[in-house]
């Protein structure tokens, strides 16, 4: 069990750099989540801890130690990777005791972390089984238990849930919460699904082009994302955003001169700006009848979701979703009124998208 | 009957006739030589070619009692085996670096030391040879041997190791494997049968390759191919016991193919196809 320290990390392909400069710091037992879209440059963040990757400058520490040039057979971390890796000419049993077995640990102790590990993720059936003669999902627990077995300073997680069907990637993913929660180990988990992201994770770290755009906690991310492209990226649906400037005293939408009912600190920090990106999530708007605080939208489509109703409408030019009861069933064309619950909107510069606190 | 299972059962038949064609072609040589070392001396060489004669062993008779048959035999199989093991120990761990490194010039410089005629190394290797003594030795024909052996085993498991996924490789290295134990552990095991594929397919080229042996060897390590050679005189050649000589040579390898024929092609289309 160990911290992870990266120091001003740059990584360069030739002339291509995919991380310019980075600085992390993961606690000792703590859960993080690498989240972004694809070639942020999050899996290749996760090599590098791994050692698989060189890094170009930079210093990375696990624990107390330097690992810059330490070789992957040599930091002391397990990973679990997207396609498994399992070996295919070894049975279960030796995939999980393979590392084992070359760290010279003696064959009770092997036996006995083996059997402890296919007990805790319910594998025992399987030791004597080769991986092509298993299913996905326990493929999955395999490339568990071959980490779990070697108790490693710290585990990283490469997408290790994108081949599972949904309903198996919801069980596993519990799985794994559970499991950190057990082993009380560093974890480190990369994925490109937000929900993953924010049910696992201790801490999110949300990468683009290789720059952390913000590093905290599921609800802080959620409930205050520091620019324009972390609430966009976290959030399902994903957050609407509308164009908008402070005029006569009111919030007007840019395209359009529609008024936005805007209260609160919002209202006076786009005084202050002048003009911003208005951040509404689909679940913070409430319907209401009432004209003169609400906006006017024609109902483009509806999606009942049994949880919830989402209402798909065009609002100043901007395609947007409302996330509402599902006693509620406008029909397509209807007219209703919407406006954002006070205190849940979001402003960002118009230039640089940074949140305007 | 459709006009779509007409065309099929044309196909079908046309695809017969190809194979009975090719099959006719290739094998009529060999056809040939085998009967012929069966017919008397003086039929061998008859026209038209007699189908229908005594079978006779005079022809296996005369080989044996004319040269040491044997020896030679042995010969061959030391060099056979020798080259097959050098292109082995050397072309596995080839194949995996340049699969590893994904550098391709060093296969590629093989490949073309491989295509390129044998005669361009013949003279270079006769005076280097011959400056240290070592003509007419095993080492020296098993070395030389090695051009034909190494280029075939890096070439057969190039797309063996290549069909690997990257990521087994990389578990391994967070596992704690070396590199040389990631290819003896994982990568070896997991490409047995192009290693059994290329090891046959090095055995039977370094067998019947004929011009090294014929400038490299001495009376003690002649070769049996080299050794056959010795029935075509300047005045007359022995078709008999030539075509004797070239049965027994080719037997080891056919039957070598014919035992190993569903691992050959599966090895061979190893690489081939994915997932």
């Amino acid at each position: 069990m160990a911290s992870i320290s990266i120091r001003n990390l740059v990584k360069r392909y030739g002339n291509l750099t995919v991380i310019p400069d980075l600085n992390l710091e993961i606690a000792d037992h703590e859960f993080v989540v690498f989240v972004g879209p694809s070639g942020c440059g999050k899996s290749t963040l996760l090599r590098i801890i791994a050692g698989l990757e060189p890094i170009s400058s930079g210093e990375i520490y696990i624990g107390d130690k330097r690992v810059n040039g330490v070789q992957a057979a040599h930091r002391d971390i397990a990973m679990v990777f997207q396609d498994y890796a399992l070996y295919p000419h070894m049975k279960v049993y030796d995939n999980m005791s393979f590392a084992l077995e070359l760290r010279g640990v003696s064959r009770a102790e092997i036996d006995a972390r083996v059997k402890r590990a296919a007990a805790l993720l319910h594998i025992e059936p399987y030791l004597d089984r080769k991986p092509k003669e298993l299913s996905g999902g326990q493929r999955q627990r395999v490339a568990m238990g071959r980490a779990i077995v070697r108790n490693p300073k710290a585990f990283l997680f490469d997408e290790p849930l994108s081949n599972l069907d949904a309903k198996l990637r919801g069980q596993v993913r519990a799985e794994i919460k559970a499991l950190s929660q057990e082993l009380k180990t560093t974890m480190v988990f990369v994925t490109h699904d937000q929900i993953e992201a924010m049910t696992m994770a201790d801490r999110i770290v949300v990468l683009q082009s290789g720059t952390i755009q913000q590093y905290d906690t599921p609800e802080t991310v959620y409930e205050r994302p520091a620019n324009q492209f972390v609430a966009g990226f976290i959030g399902s649906p994903a957050m609407n955003f509308f164009p908008v400037e402070w005029r006569q005293g009111q919030a007007i939408l840019s395209l359009g001169g529609i008024v936005m009912p805007l209260e609160g600190e919002s209202a006076g920090r786009l005084r202050v700006a002048g003009n911003a990106v208005l951040g509404i999530r689909p679940e913070h708007f409430v319907v209401t009848t009432e004209a003169a605080d609400s906006v006017a939208i024609n109902v483009k489509l509806v999606e009942p979701l049994g949880s919830d109703t989402l209402i798909h409408f065009d609002l100043a030019g901007v395609s947007a979703i409302a996330r509402v009861d599902p006693s509620l069933r406008p029909k397509v064309g209807d007219r209703i009124g919407l406006r954002p619950q006070p205190g849940k909107t979001h402003l960002f510069d118009a230039a640089n998208g940074q949140v305007l606190r | 009957m459709t006009d779509a299972a007409n065309t099929d059962r044309w196909i079908r038949w046309l695809n017969t006739l190809q194979l009975v064609i090719a099959g006719a072609l290739i094998m009529a040589p060999t056809v040939w030589m085998v009967l012929s070392s069966f017919k008397p001396s003086f039929e061998v060489t008859a026209y038209p070619p007699t189908l229908m004669f005594s079978p006779t062993l005079e022809n296996y008779v005369e080989l044996t009692k004319t040269t040491p048959f044997l020896s030679y035999a042995l010969n061959s199989l030391v060099v056979t085996v020798g080259s097959t093991a050098l292109g082995l120990v050397f072309g596995i761990p080839a194949a995996f670096a340049v699969s590893w490194t994904r550098i391709s010039w060093p296969a590629i410089l093989t490949l073309a030391a491989r295509m390129a005629p044998g005669t361009l190394f013949l003279l270079p290797w006769y005076v280097m040879f011959r400056q240290i003594g070592m003509i007419g030795s095993y080492t020296a024909l098993i070395l030389s041997h090695a051009v034909i052996t190494l280029p075939i085993v890096i070439w057969v498991l190039l797309p063996s190791f290549d069909a690997i996924p990257r990521s087994v490789f990389e578990a391994a290295q967070v596992d704690g494997c070396s590199v040389t134990r990631i290819l003896w552990r994982i990568a070896m095991p997991l490409v047995a049968s192009g290693i059994a594929v290329s090891a046959i397919l090095a055995f039977v080229f370094s067998w019947n390759y004929f011009l090294f042996a014929l400038v490299l060897s001495n009376g003690d390590t002649k070769t049996l191919i080299a050794a056959a050679f010795n029935f075509i005189g300047e005045g007359s050649t022995q078709w008999g016991a030539l075509m004797a000589a070239a049965t027994l040579i080719a037997l080891p390898p056919l039957v070598l193919a014919a035992l190993v024929q569903r691992w050959l092609v599966s090895g061979l289309t190893l690489g081939a196809v994915k997932g």
